[in-house]
C-alpha cells in the first residue's frame, strides 16, 4: 500500500430512499411551487423555498432540474463569488444558486416572482451611479 | 439619524456593494433556517441600522475562537460581519497596545454606553481573587463586571466563556466559571463550541445587528437556530445507528463502510450543535464525516465526561474496586449470617 | 454534574456495589446454611442427576395441569426470553458489559431489539393485569410483587423511549433509563427478583432430595 488511493475507503451517504435514490421530497417541493405560483398569480404575493432546509439526494436535484428545466433567462452575478440566476421553464419560477469564492454553494433558493430582487439595480446604487456619471460628464465638458 | 451613519452607507463607502450585502443576508438567512423571504427584510433592516459597537474581551482562553472566526475558509462572506460591526476593542486584532488600547476600550464604553455588544471568549478564574488571569493589572472578574454594566447584551463565544470549558475541567485549579455564572442582570447568549463554527458566530452577530436583540435561546442559553438539534439528529451515519451497524475500531470493515461511530465513543446523541448541517472548513466535512466521533465540545463539562472513546451507554468510570469491595463485603456478611444461624441451630439442638 | 453524569457515574457505581453485596450475601448465606440431617437410607447414590432433571422438568408445564397453566407459563416465557434478548443482544448494552468485564460479543439488529422490547412490554402489562384481576393471585400478591414488576418494567419502557428519542431530550431519556436500571440493581437482591438466582438452587435441592428418596421426578 503505497498511496492513499490504495486504502479502500468507501463513505456512503445514505438518505432514506424510496426508489432510485429519491427521498420523496421533490414531490413536496413541486407541490409547494405550484401553491406559491397560484398565490402569486392570484394576489401578487411573492414566495421562496430554501432548498437547503430540506434533505435532498443527488437524484432529487436531478429530478428537480429536469422537471423545472431551463427557461429564457440565465444571469451571472459577480459579487463575493458568483451567483447564478436562472428562470425555469415556468415563467415566474426562478432558481438562484449562491456560491462563495471557493465555489461552495452557500444558499440555494427557488423564488416565485417576476424578477428576483438581487437582479434589480438597488435604487441607492442607481442614485450614486448617477452622481458619479454627472461628475464625470461635468469633468469632460469642462475640459 | 444621519443617513450617512447607516450601515448601508458605510458599507458602500468601504466598497461593499448592496448586492453583496443582500447575498450575505441570503446566506445567513439560509444558515439560520429563517424563512427565505427574511433575507430581504434582513438586508433592508441592516442597511438602515447603525454600525454596532462591539467590545471583545479575551479571558482565560487559547484564541482558538478568534482564529475560528477570522480564519474561516470563506473569508469574504463570513468576515463581512466585521464590516457590520465596529470592533472597538479586541486584544488580538487591534493595532493599539498598552495604554492606548486600554484608552480605546474606555472611550468605546463611554461613547456607546448601554448600547454596545460585549463579546467574551475564555472563562473567568475566581480562585485566589482571580489572580490567575489579569489584563493590564485588572483581574478578568473585575473587568467583566465593569464592562458588563454598559453592555446591551453579552455574547459568550466558545465553550470556555459559555460553560467554563477546559479551564473548568476537573480539578479546575483556577476556579474557572462562565460568564453567566457571574452576570445575572444582562441578557447573555452562549455560542459554545471548541471552537464554535465561524458561520455560527457570524450568524448570531448578524442576527443581533439586524434585530437589535438576541435570538431565541435554549435552556442553557444557546441560540436555538443553531443548537436545536443534536449532531446525531442530523448525522448522515444515523441509518447505520438505527440498524445497529457499528464500527468497532477505526480501521475495521465497519469503519471503511462508514458505519456509526457510537461504539468508538461518539457523543453526537447528546451534543447540540450545527456541525452536521453547516459543517467545517467552508462546508468540507465535519468530524464524523472524517471518521472520528463527536467529542461533545458544545456541551457543559464535555471535558469531564470520561474518555472521548468511551461509549455513551457505559459507566463513566470503572470503579471496579468499589464494586469488588461490595462483593467481598457480601461474602463476609453471608458467612457471618450462616455462622449465626448454625450456632442458633446447634443451640436449639442442645436444648432438646 | 448533570443528570446523565450522575447516572453514568455515582448512581451506577453504587447501585452495582449494592447489587453485588446483596447477591453474594444472600447466596453465601443460604448455601452455607446447615442442612438438617437425613437419617433415611439413600435409594440412589448420586443425587445431582435428580437436581438437573427437576430443573428441566419443572420448567415445562405438567401434562395434568397443562390447560390451566399454559397461558401463564407462556406469558412468563415470553417476557423472560425477551428480557434476555434485550439485555444481551442490544449493542449499547454489550458495550456496557464490555466496559465492566472486558467481554464483548456480536449484537443483534436494533430493529429486532425494538420489536422484542415491544412484545416484552406487552407481556409484562398482561402479567400485571392478570395479577390484578385474578382473585387468588391478587390475595397472594404483596408490595414486593408489584415493586419488582415496576423495576423490571421501567428500564424496558425508558430504554425504548431513549432509543426512539421520544418524549424528551436523548440525554435526559438515557439518564432516566440508567437511573431506572440503578433502581433495579438495588432492589434485585432483596426482593423477589432474586428468584432468578435462587430458583435453580431451590429446584436443584428439591430434585436432589427426590432422587435420594427415589421419588419420581
Ligand atoms: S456517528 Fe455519532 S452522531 Fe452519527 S449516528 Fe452514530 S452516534 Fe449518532
Ligand atoms: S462534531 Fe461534536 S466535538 Fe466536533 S466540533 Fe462538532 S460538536 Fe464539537
Amino acid at each position: 500500500m503505497n498511496s492513499l488511493t490504495h486504502i479502500n475507503i468507501k463513505v456512503i451517504n445514505p438518505l432514506p430512499c424510496q426508489s432510485a435514490g429519491l427521498s420523496g421530497n421533490t414531490d413536496a417541493i413541486l407541490h409547494e411551487i405550484l401553491a406559491l405560483l397560484e398565490a402569486f398569480v392570484a394576489t401578487g404575493q411573492t414566495g421562496a423555498i430554501d432548498l437547503h432546509s430540506l434533505p435532498l439526494t443527488v437524484a432529487d436535484y436531478e429530478v428537480l432540474r429536469t422537471t423545472l428545466g431551463d427557461g429564457e433567462v440565465h444571469a451571472h452575478i459577480n459579487v463575493i463569488g458568483k451567483t447564478e440566476v436562472r428562470e425555469t421553464l415556468y415563467p415566474g419560477v426562478w432558481w438562484l444558486t449562491y456560491y462563495n469564492m471557493e465555489e461552495d454553494i452557500v444558499a440555494d433558493l427557488l423564488e416565485v416572482t417576476t424578477i428576483p430582487e438581487i437582479l434589480k439595480s438597488p435604487a441607492e446604487d442607481v442614485r450614486e451611479g448617477l452622481a458619479c456619471l454627472r461628475d464625470l460628464t461635468g469633468a469632460v465638458t469642462m475640459m | 439619524m444621519n443617513e450617512s451613519d447607516t450601515l448601508g452607507a458605510s458599507l458602500v463607502r468601504s466598497g461593499v456593494s448592496r448586492r453583496s450585502f443582500l447575498k450575505f443576508c441570503t446566506a445567513m438567512a439560509s444558515l439560520m433556517a429563517l424563512p427565505p423571504g427574511a433575507a430581504y427584510a434582513m438586508a433592508d433592516a441592516l442597511s438602515r441600522a447603525q454600525r454596532q459597537s462591539v467590545i471583545w474581551l479575551s479571558f482565560q482562553e487559547c484564541t482558538g475562537c478568534v482564529e475560528s472566526l477570522t480564519r474561516s475558509f470563506d473569508p469574504t462572506l463570513e468576515q463581512m460581519i466585521f464590516e457590520m460591526i465596529s470592533l472597538d476593542y479586541q486584544e488580538t486584532l487591534q493595532a493599539a497596545s498598552g495604554e492606548a488600547a486600554e484608552l480605546a476600550r474606555v472611550e468605546a464604553m463611554k461613547s456607546s454606553y448601554g448600547k454596545y455588544l460585549l463579546i467574551v471568549d475564555g472563562s473567568i478564574p475566581t480562585k485566589d481573587g482571580g489572580v490567575y488571569s489579569t489584563v493590564a493589572g485588572v483581574s478578568n472578574y473585575d473587568r467583566l463586571i465593569e464592562m458588563a454594566k454598559g453592555a446591551a447584551a453579552i455574547v459568550a463565544v466558545g465553550t470556555c466563556s459559555s460553560y467554563g470549558g477546559i479551564p473548568h475541567a476537573n480539578p479546575n485549579p483556577t476556579g474557572a466559571v462562565s460568564v453567566s455564572d457571574i452576570i445575572k442582570d444582562k441578557p447573555v447568549m452562549n455560542v459554545p463550541g471548541c471552537p464554535p463554527i465561524p458561520s455560527v458566530i457570524a450568524g448570531t452577530l448578524a442576527y443581533f445587528v439586524t434585530y437589535g436583540k438576541l435570538p431565541e435561546l435554549d435552556h442553557i442559553g444557546r441560540p436555538k437556530v443553531f443548537y436545536a438539534d443534536t449532531i446525531h439528529d442530523r448525522c448522515y451515519r444515523r441509518p447505520f445507528y438505527d440498524q445497529g451497524k457499528f464500527a468497532k475500531t477505526f480501521d475495521d470493515e465497519g469503519a471503511r463502510n462508514g458505519w456509526c461511530l457510537y461504539e468508538l465513543g461518539c457523543k453526537g446523541p447528546t451534543t447540540y450543535n450545527a456541525c452536521a448541517t453547516i459543517k467545517w472548513n467552508g462546508g468540507v466535512s465535519y468530524p464524523i464525516e472524517s471518521g472520528h466521533g463527536c467529542l461533545g465540545c458544545s456541551e457543559p463539562n464535555f471535558w469531564d465526561n470520561g474518555s472521548f472513546y468511551r461509549p455513551l451507554s457505559t459507566p463513566l468510570a470503572s470503579n471496579t474496586h468499589i464494586i469488588a469491595a461490595g462483593t467481598l463485603g457480601g461474602i463476609a456478611a453471608g458467612v457471618v449470617a450462616a455462622g449465626l444461624s448454625r450456632k442458633h441451630q446447634t443451640h436449639i439442638g442442645e436444648e432438646k | 454534574m448533570d443528570l446523565l453524569q450522575f447516572a453514568r457515574g455515582p448512581a451506577l457505581t453504587w447501585a452495582a456495589t449494592v447489587f453485588m453485596f446483596g447477591i453474594t450475601w444472600r447466596l453465601v448465606g443460604i448455601l452455607l446454611l446447615k442442612r438438617s440431617p437425613d437419617f433415611s437410607e439413600a435409594r440412589n447414590a448420586t443425587s445431582w442427576l435428580g437436581a438437573v432433571k427437576l430443573i428441566i422438568t419443572r420448567s415445562w408445564p405438567r401434562r395434568e395441569f397443562r390447560q390451566r397453566t399454559l397461558f401463564a407459563q407462556s406469558l412468563g416465557y415470553i417476557f423472560h426470553v425477551g428480557l434476555v434478548i434485550i439485555l444481551f443482544g442490544f449493542a449499547p448494552h454489550i458495550l456496557f458489559f464490555k466496559a465492566l468485564t472486558g467481554l464483548g460479543w456480536p449484537n443483534l439488529p436494533s430493529a429486532f431489539i425494538q420489536l422484542t422490547s415491544g412484545i416484552t412490554l406487552a407481556a409484562l402489562i398482561v402479567v400485571l393485569v392478570r395479577r390484578l384481576s385474578h382473585p387468588v393471585l391478587r390475595l397472594l400478591s404483596n408490595f414486593d410483587d408489584y415493586f419488582s414488576w415496576l423495576v423490571t418494567f421501567t428500564p424496558v419502557a425508558t430504554g425504548m423511549l431513549a432509543v426512539a428519542h421520544f418524549g424528551a431530550r436523548y440525554e435526559t431519556l438515557l439518564a432516566i433509563h440508567l437511573l431506572s436500571v440503578a433502581l433495579l440493581l438495588v432492589w434485585f437482591p432483596f426482593g423477589k427478583l432474586m428468584h432468578s438466582a435462587l430458583i435453580f438452587i431451590s429446584r436443584g435441592t428439591t430434585g436432589a432430595l427426590f432422587e435420594r428418596k427415589g421419588a419420581s421426578i
